[in-house]
């Protein structure tokens, strides 16, 4: 059985790997969208929060479009069928793609935060720091993503829009994330923990309710 | 043995099927009858544990079948294919093995993909294929995941005559060594003697 989980993180990498171009794509975007804040602020004086409110804005963004975009195309009805009837709980292969997801994502914004900090005007000692919330974050924002994902995908459209009952969860990330930038220098935090308590609540019940919503609606 | 009894199934406000009730024991197939939109898809679903009827029951070996029986004992090829379009054949074959926790050495792989293949680049991406050798590689399944009950939709529907030949082989294998087949089908393929079931 594990050498079969190997397996299967095996191919999900795989998988992960040639969905890296779809990620790059927004990632793109990300880069026409802050050179686009960046002009239009040009001649404001603003504080560092701004910029990066936006920044995590477009991120969250981003994730969700992922997340969407993998659980439609990896969760239609046939390959559902099959993941219901392996051997493996849903919840274990839910799991490994939210993960895979998370360490594409990451991957790509860590080869792109240099860029983006320098055309957000953001100063270039903050990398490090905003790479460690965001590793922090976009766990549980991933996690968070795949509930409201398998609601929306479900072929009952009307039930589709309850997805955004899940929409308030984000809140706290968002929160915890700008108080982190009014700490002098992102100083190391009893904060940063928040991230971790959160990714922990989350990974107690986002896999069973992502893969109860998927057996239930996209079946 | 799988049996039914007095199941109904209903999609919103329309009934799709009432009181159905069938007996399949182990050793027999039974093949599944009816025009398109009859329900023949849906019972094959609520068999496997996929909907909730909205009455009666479904019994396998006397257990009523929930999540852990399907998975445990069902083997099921549906009409829509599983495999991802961006792996190759070789990494699909691998992929769906792993997620049926199916252990094969390298020689039975191959032996299973020419009985059904004859020759074939492994390393086609799957969206290379057309849609008979796409349906071939769900049927591979049927070779290389050993479970008491296949249920399979529409099997033959896109297959040329030497492969449903083979896959005829196939079923009489299973037959012979006791399982239980539930068939859904349009064509009068078969040759095997075999329970029908019209809905």
């Amino acid at each position: 059985m594990i050498k079969n989980v190997l397996k299967l993180i095996k191919n999900e990498f795989l998988l992960m790997l040639r969905g890296s171009i779809f990620t790059i794509v927004l990632f793109s975007l990300l880069l026409i969208a802050s050179s686009i804040f960046s002009l239009a602020i040009r001649n404001i004086t603003y504080d560092i929060e701004i910029t990066i409110a936006f920044l995590w804005i477009i991120i969250f963004f981003i994730s969700l479009i992922k997340v969407e975009k993998v659980y439609a195309n990896d969760f239609s009805e046939a390959k559902l069928q099959q993941y219901i009837l392996s051997p493996f709980a849903l919840e274990i292969i839910v799991f490994i793609k939210n993960i895979m997801i998370y360490l594409n994502l990451i991957f790509v914004f860590i080869i792109f935060s240099p860029l983006i900090l320098i055309i957000l005007g953001i100063k270039l000692s903050y990398l490090i720091p905003i790479n460690l919330l965001l590793i922090l974050s976009l766990l549980s924002i991933i996690f968070i993503s795949s509930m409201t994902a398998s609601i929306t995908i479900s072929k009952n459209n009307k039930l589709s829009i309850t997805s955004v009952l899940t929409l308030p969860l984000f809140v706290p990330i968002l929160i915890f994330s700008m108080a982190l930038t009014e700490i002098v220098n992102f100083q190391i935090s009893k904060l940063y923990l928040f991230f971790i308590a959160y990714f922990l609540l989350n990974l107690a019940f986002s896999p069973l309710l992502t893969s109860f919503a998927l057996k239930r609606l996209s079946v | 043995m799988i049996e039914i009894r007095n199941l109904s199934f209903a999609r919103g406000n329309d009934l799709i099927f009432k009181n159905i009730s069938l007996e399949v024991k182990h050793g027999e197939m039974m093949v599944l009858k009816g025009a398109n939109g009859q329900g023949k898809t849906t019972l094959l679903s609520n068999i496997l544990n996929f909907l909730d009827p909205l009455e009666g029951e479904i019994i396998y070996d006397g257990r009523v079948i929930d999540n852990a029986t399907s998975s445990k004992y069902f083997l099921y090829i549906g009409e829509n294919n599983f495999a991802y379009d961006e792996l190759s054949l070789n990494d699909n074959i691998k992929y769906w093995l792993a997620v049926h926790n199916v252990n094969f050495s390298q020689e039975v792989r191959d032996k299973s993909i020419k009985f059904l293949f004859d020759e074939l680049n492994l390393n086609k991406k799957f969206y290379q294929l057309s849609y008979g050798q796409k349906k071939k590689l769900q049927l591979l399944l049927l070779m290389l995941v050993n479970k008491p009950v296949w249920i399979l939709d529409d099997p033959f529907n896109g297959l040329d005559n030497k492969t449903i030949e083979k896959i005829i082989i196939l079923l009489t294998k299973k037959l012979e060594n006791n399982g239980l087949i539930l068939i859904s089908s349009h064509q009068d393929v078969l040759t095997l003697e075999h329970k029908i079931f019209q809905l």
